[in-house]
């Protein structure tokens, strides 16, 4: 349970104070800011004892959110109630800025109010929210009956994500599939560790209580589906896949929206459910194998004397030749004692900035199979510093239309048997966005 | 804590909230209660305007209720007497058609934590959780949490808890949370909700209908129930099975502990079950969510401890990435230090080795600490990195290095000669206590292996006049002895030297001391010395028994998912001993009347004051100011009633000491800033009858120890112990924070 909950700047001044128990009192607002925000020293763990209480707190851009307690809590779900405040946030203002929120701090303590009583964690659902957040500021005795019957059948529904008699004119839906592609790669080119971890996002505007069904590559279906049809076919050869031509991926753990039926995909490997109205994530999941690495960093880095750094960086996209890569920004780090770059670049722009120590080298757009080059000559200020430059690694960010797990959406099947829409006058749209994680190359 | 200059915008407030032309428009009015919150959320002390809001609270405007309302819960305790003209519009709200409208008013008036507000709330309360609409319910049953509360310790209301116990079976969910977590609450005496088998099987049953938070909840109310046979007690499991999978690490956590906590008896199903939340725990310590992240960290090591195979072969997953923050990194370290096997060593090694020369000092002496760990099981390898490090010559590795020696050489002696090989050379790159100790140490101990040993030490001595840390005189002084039982030609010239130095010039009594021990051990004859001091030089006996270390799960299983991991078994215990201890609400005056007396005193104290069992209880009242002058006559007036030491290491911050003592009711007079030697601070406290406590804290940082003085102004014995034993929880905590 939840003492208290404090919003800073990152000055270290309140923005939001809520406290929900007794045991918090005032000053426990001033221990946190005087112990974690103005501490020396850099941060030494998101979980802070000050006096046997606990602050566990979140960073967003510049600000601070801090959960306070006195009870020996679940720490993982500290942290996740606090993702999920930030995400109700996002769903109503946007981005969490000290801006943002002074200016919607009437609705923040709205929310305050109603996703915590007395430290519990009550409705976090931002859909079933909206019922009880008035913003705007609506009279009570003009509210009309049909927003008070809404109430009714949002408290009293037996599924908690859904209310009932939702009406779209178009029934329609979109499905994300949001990839950030994380790799820790050697100077030699070898790759130290790689994962994928995704998210299908979906957004539904449907009308009723529809059932839906999704499927996609996924290894253990694919199989499954395969024997089925090689049984019938040919037995001879078992080995050879149905599915020749597609590809699977083997996914090495996945986790649903609470609305999945858990049972049916545990028995049948099959994703069905009733989805949430609105946005919501369907399900998160993992791969580590088979990974397409959009991009390889190859580094070439020469100390010339004491005073000179030669470094040069090769970029090649490894994906087909007709997708386009965008937002391609590479990070060189430099030596703290630099005294001047010179950048040649083929394509984009680069940029040395003192400020960050490193060359930042940005290309907008880049087509797959392609490769580009920087060099870069370095030259470095003497220093009798003895300490060695210890090298970052260089980092990238991108954004690529497609999945580098692989994955592929096969189907979304929407039935909704009491209204009279089918799976064919749904509008889906499917959309692939894969982003750079951590994607760091040592040199 | 009211900052300076409030009266001002409280006055200017308080004309535009009386303003009718202001309460007749909707939008100006609502925005003037906008800035009364938002002073209030800065700390400014806005109770004044008390009455204009009650005031306001009668409007039609939703919003402008909500603001008002939470403006009351804050400021009730303050202004109790006119928080009881809002309760008439808070009843009346609560019989309002708009079930928001009703749940609002009733959450609003249980929060209101002011004395006498019980009566009003009861009935209220009773409508509520028979309301028709589920909103007002959930806000219902917990109200009676929070009017439990508000009544103390008063004796539990058995109708009221039947009626919870009947709700457990609502039809909605967050009802059902909201009773068990109320029922707890009210039932706290008694060991909280009862969880028997119906209401157990009806718990699992609901379970999928919950919100991530409910299940949480309910996981861990389930722990308290035993089923009754082992068929029972699987189906209980199979049924949870699918939790381990959740989307909520939380969840996760939580089935999983369950899981270990029930299947007590069942080695091979706890095994089963870590087993399977392998996948879930290593998709949290990889996510992008550094906090989770770091929690899921801490848990995984917990495991380690007792399967240490257990991620080894994914090693790879706790390699530290560059942009990753400190927290994690210093996590990661531990985490490969304990997974490492025969497969993985080579690789794990190269990766610390990459570490080790990491821009920060911190991490990059966690990562030689933990090859030092490593070094233990693999030791060839690990030594020759750590021989290679020195070769970088700087001051932070090297330090930590021989440290790591020193260590190591005592637990594992095979490599001793490696170490006497790398150990010349280091003595100009060590300017710390702690690495010139360990250094002084190793040439001590292995002098006779190392050939330019004696030269080391004689620079040591000739600069001993200058050195700072008394620790490194001791050392230097042991090293010496032991080093002139092996090579007494080399060494009897310089020992000499250094005994008169100590002797006859050192000012710090525990050198002087040493010296003269030794000075008249010397005079016992060098058989003598020879028998005191010669004494093992390794003891690998205790390397195997860490070793060993390997804990059944059985015995952090009621551990898991809670703090303990997070902060580590050690620091856990020192914060939880008094966490029962803490249960005053120490701000808000006028608030002691329904504050929950619980003992501010540990436990221990009592025993001093056994005669006269409740004498020792000690309440010190807030806001006791007492002017420095008066402080300063008073201190001098009174002669010191009790004096003792207080180990302390480092130096002191005085703004946490500040705030800390705060919390317990004790005033700062005057404080040094901040690394001032000696450093002092006076401090004053006054308890419920009257009695004065002054305070001096004194502290010499070269003796590592905070004298404490106190006077008082009535000859109080109980009392006395009572005050001393929470400023050195304060203190103990305070220090613990530091370390």
């Amino acid at each position: 349970m939840i003492g208290g909950l404090f919003i800073y700047n990152h000055k270290g001044e309140v923005l939001i104070s809520r406290v929900y128990r007794d045991d918090i009192g005032r000053n426990a607002v001033d221990a946190f800011r005087v112990n974690v925000i103005h501490a020396r020293q850099q941060v030494r763990s998101p979980v802070t004892n000050i006096a046997r209480t606990s602050f566990f707190h979140v960073k967003r851009s510049n600000i601070w959110l801090a959960a306070v307690t006195k009870q020996n809590v679940n720490a993982a779900m500290v942290f996740e109630f606090l993702y999920k405040m930030c995400d109700v946030m996002a769903a109503y203002f946007g981005k969490i800025s000290e801006e943002n929120i002074k200016n919607n701090f009437v609705l923040i303590y709205e929310l305050l109010d109603e996703i915590l009583d007395f430290g519990y964690p009550q409705n976090s659902e931002t859909g079933a929210l909206k019922t009880f957040i008035t913003q705007q500021g609506i009279k009570s005795q003009h509210q009309t009956k049909e927003e008070q019957s809404q109430i009714t059948s949002q408290v009293t529904g037996q599924i908690g994500w859904r209310r009932e008699g939702i009406k779209y004119r178009r029934n329609e839906l979109f499905l994300d599939v949001l990839e950030s592609v994380n790799l820790l790669m050697s100077p030699q080119g070898q790759v130290l560790s790689a994962h994928v971890s995704g998210r299908v996002v979906m957004k539904s505007y449907l009308s009723g209580m529809p059932e839906c069904k999704f499927g996609m590559n996924d290894k253990i279906v694919i199989e499954k589906q395969g024997k089925g049809t090689a049984d019938e076919t040919s037995k001879r050869r078992p080995s050879a896949p149905a599915h020749s031509g597609k590809q699977s991926i083997a996914i090495d753990d996945c986790t649903f929206h609470q609305c999945v039926r858990l049972s049916k995909f545990d028995s049948e490997r099959s994703i069905s459910f009733i989805p949430p109205d609105g946005e919501f994530e369907l399900m998160r999941y993992r791969t580590t194998k088979d990974i397409i690495l959009p991009f390889r960093v190859i580094p070439l880095v020469r100390e010339v004397g004491r005073t000179k750094l030669e470094v040069k960086v090769v970029i090649k996209s490894n994906f087909k030749p007709s997708l386009l890569a965008q937002k391609i920004e590479v990070r060189i780090p430099t030596p703290l004692n630099t005294s001047g770059v010179q950048v040649i670049c083929m394509k984009g722009k680069a940029k040395y900035k003192a400020s960050e120590n490193a060359i930042v080298w940005k290309i907008k757009r880049m087509a797959g199979m392609k490769e580009s080059q920087i060099s870069a000559e370095i030259e470095l200020l003497p220093t009798n510093d003895k300490k060695k430059w210890a090298r970052p690694p260089i980092s990238m960010n991108f954004e690529v239309p497609f999945a580098p797990s692989g994955l592929k959406v096969r189907y979304l099947k929407v039935f909704e048997p009491k209204l009279n829409y089918s799976d064919h006058d749904v509008i889906k749209w499917v959309r692939y966005i894969g982003r750079s994680g951590i994607y760091e190359t040592r040199c | 804590m009211p900052y300076l200059g409030s009266e001002d915008v409280v006055k200017e407030l308080k004309k535009a909230l009386s303003n009718p032309h202001i309460q007749a428009d909707r939008l100006r009015y609502r925005n003037v209660i906008q800035r009364v919150i938002r002073h209030m959320t800065q700390g400014l002390d806005m109770s004044g305007v008390f009455m204009e809001m009650v005031k306001a609270s009668a409007t039609v405007d939703i919003v402008q209720k909500k603001l008002v309302y939470l403006y009351m819960c804050t400021y009730a305790p303050l202004k109790p007497d006119l928080a009881l003209l809002a309760i008439n519009t808070l009843c009346k709200d609560c019989s309002d058609p708009n079930p928001m409208v009703r749940g609002l008013a009733l959450r609003s008036m249980c929060s209101l934590r002011m004395p006498g507000v019980q009566e009003y709330i009861q009935q209220p309360i009773l409508n509520g959780l028979r309301d028709k609409a589920s909103y007002v319910r959930r806000v219902a049953v917990l109200g009676c949490a929070k009017m439990h509360n508000l009544h103390g310790d008063s004796e539990v209301d058995g109708a009221l808890v039947n009626e919870l116990y009947s709700l457990l079976r609502d039809q909605d969910p967050i009802v059902v949370v909201n009773c068990l977590r109320s029922l707890e609450e009210i039932l706290k005496q008694e060991g909280g909700v009862v969880i028997n088998k119906p209401i157990a099987h009806h718990l699992l049953n609901r379970m999928p209908k919950l919100d991530q938070w409910g299940q949480a909840e309910v996981l861990n109310f389930l722990l308290r129930y035993q089923p009754r046979s082992e068929e029972e007690l699987f189906d209980i499991l199979n049924l949870l099975d699918g939790f381990l999978k959740s989307s909520s690490p939380g969840v996760v956590m939580g089935a999983t502990k369950l899981f270990l906590i029930l299947a007590n008896k069942f080695p091979h199903v706890q095994t089963d079950v870590l087993v399977q939340v392998k996948g879930p725990l290593l998709a949290a310590c990889s996510s992008e969510s550094r906090e989770l992240c770091f929690a899921a960290l801490c848990h995984v090591r917990q495991i380690l401890h007792s399967l240490p195979g257990h991620f080894s072969s994914h090693y790879k997953k706790f390699f530290c990435s560059y942009s990753e923050p400190h927290y994690i990194k210093l996590q990661k370290v531990e985490v490969l230090c304990e997974l490492v096997n025969d497969e993985n060593v080579q690789q794990v090694l190269e990766e610390l080795r990459g570490y080790c020369t990491d821009v920060s000092a911190d991490f990059a002496q966690a990562a030689i600490f933990a090859i030092g760990g490593i070094a233990r099981t693999y030791t060839d390898q690990c030594v020759q990195i750590l021989t290679e490090l020195l070769g970088l010559r700087q001051e932070h590795i090297t330090t930590v290095v021989v440290q790591t020696f020193r260590d190591l050489v005592w637990l594992c002696p095979q490599c001793t000669e490696a170490v006497c090989q790398a150990l010349p050379g280091c003595e100009e790159n060590i300017q710390d206590s702690e690495g010139k100790q360990a250094l002084i140490w190793l040439l001590g101990v292995h002098g006779e292996r190392i050939p330019n040993a004696p030269y080391v030490l004689e620079d040591f001595v000739e600069n001993v006049k200058s050195e700072t840390f008394p620790a490194v005189k001791m050392e230097l002084l042991t090293a010496l002895l032991r080093l002139f039982l092996s090579r007494p030609a080399e060494c009897q010239d310089m020992l000499g030297r250094l005994l008169h130095y100590c002797i006859e010039e050192e000012k710090d009594m525990a050198v002087r001391d040493r010296g003269l021990f030794y000075y008249r051990l010397l005079l016992a004859g060098i058989d003598e010395v020879k028998r005191v001091l010669c004494s093992p030089k390794s003891d690998p006996s205790l390397g195997l028994l860490e070793d060993q270390a390997e804990r059944p799960v059985n015995s952090w299983a009621s551990d898991f998912n809670t703090l303990a991991p997070v902060y580590g078994k050690a620091r856990w215990a020192t914060i939880s001993k008094y966490q029962g201890a803490e249960r005053r609400g120490p701000e808000l005056p006028n608030t002691a009347s329904f504050a929950t007396s619980g003992p501010l005193i540990p436990e221990e104290s009592k025993e001093t004051g056994q005669e006269l069992p409740d004498s020792g209880a000690l309440t010190l009242v807030p806001n006791c100011q007492l002017t420095a002058e008066y402080f300063e006559k008073t201190w001098f007036s009174l002669k010191v009633a009790h004096q003792q030491v207080f180990p302390w290491r480092g130096a002191v911050h005085p703004d946490t000491l500040q705030m800390a003592l705060q919390v317990v009711n004790m005033q700062t007079i005057a404080m040094s800033r901040a690394g001032a030697h000696p450093w002092k601070a006076y401090l004053s406290a006054q308890d419920d009858t009257g009695c004065l406590f002054l305070t001096e804290l004194l502290l010499e940082p070269e003796n590592s120890e905070m004298q404490i003085s106190v006077k008082q102004n009535e000859p109080r014995t109980e009392t006395l112990n009572s005050f001393i034993s929470v400023l050195e929880t304060v203190l103990g905590t305070i220090g613990d924070i530091k370390s």
